[in-house]
């Protein structure tokens, strides 16, 4: 390649409005503090609260806390749920891009609204969705019981309300991005001679390999910290349908402020760690 | 042959975008598919490959019927505009894809991609990324992948249309090296005529789906079959003629030039001249000419581009009214203006400045062979005229055949009794109505060859019906036909019918035969894919029945004689037909000649 500046350098100086001004310059740290200040304000004075709270008996009550059964019952759970709900999403999503960003078929734009839809409800209405569909009273209570098979205030439960939740995540992630890549490798691969596994995965899933990862962190991210929607159909019986966030409440109902800020400040952490991940694939990306 | 093409067609939500393609490609040969942007030439080329289904037609490579076979099956080399390489592979890893499908030893893959790069002039870069390379090198790479695996053929699709000039002609000539080297079969798409000039044994234009015309680029340059070929291959200009007995006439000024090439067919007959803008001579009188002299001008535009200067001369006399080049917004009004470039070297023996007043001559006259030159509404006053020459059909067609339409007012038209004030040339044009027979018998008597018959509201026809009363009309019929099917995105279909009852049973034999001669006859002389149906009946009825079925029909109608009009054919008239209909006209003293040829 030839000398001189990059494309990258060359665009960030044609991006630029112009050489900066006295004024320019004033607005632009006024706005800089400005959205500094609200985030501390919203962001930061929470999150040093739970951290507060938690430690504020001593390191020795924060690791207490942690021995009592029922919480380690609520992260197993936690754990189960999550571990279900992100693979099956995962090949859910994976399949709803395919379709919807490599081929023409009548309701296409049907399938991406009721994509779309979980993020549009209410998870509190989610969840009473699935209590109305399953529940005693429900379309299918009768025939469950007879069966003798619980689904709600049990696990299965907790696991399809998340699942409904969580499901928009990878998909959301994935059609733009394979809209944009288009479809010309594959089309590559297949004169090549390659099969279908072969292309989806030494071509396509390698493509859309950041994406994906993208998309499971987030989707990991909200089974494990949703709220709303599992509390409906959980029940809340100590120990056995208690998720940590469901956990988190019930512990600081009962004024156990340093147990509950304590499993609060675990999902914190996972949230932290979440967008240290997320950022480190941002990168990758690029 | 490597790949051949049988009457390939391809729809796209009801409309064909590759319309009967037949195609062979000679082993080892490089074949370019020139056409503008939506002519169908990647969907052909797609096709080819296997990655696009076909509705109609066979695809053969190597003699193999590759029609239903996958395109993994298939495995041609591709290589595609924007390269299509494996992002995350390295260079190395990109070009032993295919053979590691193949599973073949580690070793011998190493061999082969060290081959490749050597082909491609990529020594060493096995472990790169596609990311680092540049535009040109990642499209080298490309074309060494879809080597890999020894293909049958190579097909490529715009492969320089992201690169910047001075890297598409090195990357041009490094293709047609390895293509040369490998004499592996190569089919190349492009909408860029130097680049086809430049790489092709043999090129084949395309347009509306159509592959209107294929052969050696010089060939097509010098002699074109069609308008679109002429203006797309290279600058052209056209112009109206009459070809005489003597030669060809432009407007008053007759031209005796000695290498105009004689059209076949005897009779006085308005004709399509081309003529280059490097066969154009200028001089300062017309006596200093060296070649024949056409029209007086005047030099409007004048640009220098290093080699070559480009002028526009405003033609005078009778002339101006002979060019017939619209302009792409289809106004019909004669520019009268004729593109010409000269060298240096005829620079300096006749500078001319902006505004000169010079004499025009030209060295060499291509007369195309199309039976429709231009087209003439006519109408009894002066509002129907000019409702006939909106009409969006009319228009649509004129600017696709880039020629003009001429109003015309007739008041003989109404009754139909005095004769018209001037013959008619080119295509008479009238609009449907209650008189449409007795109109059509008029205009034919005046010296009419075509008449296009059009209802008022008509769509783009999508489906073409041909028939002819009897076998004289045939050759006709089919030049029509060809002529008027390169600018329409339509199917053709030749409907044979025999009378009912037993003795057309008898018959069957010979319709088939009548038809299979007239599909080959309308490939081999005219250039146009039909199909072709065989029905039993009254003609008349069989066609109405047949329009009726299809969506947005048109017709065309030969005949030898103006009273089959009321006769044979007399039912398509009286119910006032809503489909547009060209009938073709020629009486049955050319047939014998016809038939000596």
């Amino acid at each position: 390649m030839a000398g001189g500046p990059s494309k990258e350098m060359l665009a960030e100086i044609a991006s630029r409005p112009g050489r900066d001004t006295l004024i320019s310059s004033i607005v632009k740290y006024v706005f800089i503090l400005l959205s500094l200040g609200f985030l501390a304000a919203l962001l930061f004075a929470p999150l040093a609260t739970v951290f507060i709270t938690a430690l504020s008996k001593g390191w020795e009550m924060y690791f207490e806390s942690f021995k009592d059964e029922d919480t380690l019952a609520a992260i197993r759970l936690t754990l189960t749920v999550a571990a279900i709900v992100v693979p099956t999403n995962t090949i859910f999503g994976i399949a709803a891009a395919w379709a919807i960003a490599k081929f023409e078929f009548r309701g296409k734009s049907f399938l991406i609204t009721l994509i779309d839809l979980p993020i549009a409800v209410s998870p509190v209405i989610s969840g009473l969705v699935y209590v109305l569909l399953f529940g005693a009273q429900g379309w299918f209570g009768l025939w469950l019981q007879e069966h003798d098979i619980s689904i709600i205030f049990a696990v299965p439960g907790i696991v399809l309300a998340t699942m409904f939740v969580t499901f928009p995540y990878v998909a959301r992630e994935l059609i733009p991005l394979m809209q944009q890549l288009g479809n010309d490798e594959e089309e590559a691969a297949i004169t090549l001679g390659a099969g279908g596994l072969m292309t989806f995965f030494h071509v396509t899933l390698p493509k859309i390999r950041w994406g994906l990862v993208y998309g499971v962190i987030l989707c990991n991210a909200r089974a494990m910290g949703e709220f709303g929607a599992v509390s409906v159909v959980s029940g809340h019986v100590r120990g056995l349908t208690t998720t940590m966030p469901l956990h988190v409440e019930i512990l600081y109902n009962e004024y156990n402020f340093v147990g509950s800020f304590a499993v609060a400040s675990l999902l914190t952490l996972l949230a932290v760690l979440t967008l240290i991940i997320k950022s480190l694939v941002e990168m990758k990306r690029k | 042959m490597s790949i051949t093409l049988d009457q390939v067609t391809k729809r796209y939500q009801g409309s064909p975008v590759v319309n009967d393609v037949s195609l062979e490609v000679g082993e080892g040969e490089f074949y370019v598919l020139l056409g503008p942007s939506g002519s169908g030439k990647s969907t052909l080329l797609r096709a080819i490959a296997g990655l696009t289904g076909v509705d109609h037609g066979r695809i053969a490579l190597h003699g193999n019927d590759v029609t239903h076979v996958s395109a993994r099956q298939r495995g041609v080399g591709l290589v595609f505009q924007n390269y299509a390489l494996f992002r995350h592979m390295t260079v190395g890893e990109n070009i032993e894809f295919a053979l590691k499908v193949r599973r073949m030893k580690a070793a011998e893959r190493r061999e082969r991609r060290k081959e490749l790069l050597r082909l491609v002039a990529l020594e060493g870069m096995d472990d790169r990324l596609p990311t680092q390379l540049s535009g040109g090198q990642q499209q080298r790479v490309a074309v060494a992948r879809a080597l890999a695996h020894k293909p049958p053929v190579l097909l490529l699709d715009e492969p320089f249309g992201a690169l910047d000039a001075k890297i598409r002609e090195e990357l041009r000539r490094t293709i047609r090296q390895v293509q040369r080297e490998l004499k592996i079969t190569t089919v190349l798409v492009t909408h860029d005529q130097e680049e086809a000039f430049a790489m092709a044994d043999r090129i084949g234009v395309m347009n509306l789906g159509r592959l209107l015309e294929s052969g050696k680029p010089d060939e097509l340059y010098a002699r074109p079959a069609t308008r679109f070929v002429a203006t797309f291959l290279g600058a052209a200009n056209l112009l109206l003629a009459r070809q005489t007995e003597q030669g060809i006439r432009f407007g008053a000024a007759p031209v005796n030039a000695r290498r105009v090439e004689k059209l076949e067919g005897g009779r006085e007959q308005e004709v399509v001249a081309v003529l280059r803008p490097e066969e154009v001579e200028l001089a300062p009188t017309r006596d200093n000419l060296r070649t024949n002299f056409i029209a007086n001008g005047i030099v409007e535009e004048l640009v220098f581009t290093g080699a070559l200067e480009r002028m526009r001369v405003r033609m005078a006399d009778g002339a101006a009214n002979a060019h017939i080049v619209t302009q792409a917004n289809g106004s019909s009004a004669p520019a009268a203006l004729l593109d010409v470039t000269r060298t240096q070297h005829e620079q300096r023996l006749f500078p001319v400045t902006l505004g000169q007043s010079v004499a025009i001559g030209v060295r060499r006259i291509h007369v195309l062979p199309t039976p429709l030159s231009s087209y003439t509404a006519y109408g009894s006053d002066q509002a129907s005229c000019e409702r006939l020459s909106q009409h969006p059909l009319l228009v649509e067609l004129a600017s696709r055949m880039k020629t003009r339409i001429i109003k015309r007012e007739e008041t003989p038209l109404v009754a139909c009794d005095a004769p018209a004030s001037a013959p008619v040339s080119g295509v008479a044009v009238i609009a449907a109505g209650p008189k449409t027979a007795d109109q059509l018998q008029w205009l034919l008597q005046n010296g009419a060859g075509e008449v296009l018959v059009l209802p008022a509201h008509s769509a783009s026809p999508q489906r073409v019906l041909i028939h002819w009363a009897d076998d004289s009309a045939r050759r006709s019929t089919l030049a029509v036909a060809a002529s008027l099917l390169r600018h329409v995105a339509a199917e053709a279909v030749y409907v044979g019918i025999l009378p009912e009852g037993s003795s057309g049973e008898s018959q069957r034999p010979f319709g088939v035969r009548t038809l299979l001669d007239a599909r080959s006859e309308a490939q081999a002389v005219h250039g146009l894919e039909m199909r072709t149906e065989l029905r039993f009946g009254a003609a008349a009825d069989e066609l109405q029945r047949q329009l009726h079925d299809s969506q947005d029909p048109m017709l065309i109608l030969g005949v030898s004689d103006p009273a089959q009009l009321r006769g044979t054919f007399g039912a398509l008239f009286t119910s006032g037909a809503s489909y547009p209909m060209m009938i073709v006209y020629r009486p049955s003293k050319d047939n014998s000649e016809g038939a000596a040829e």
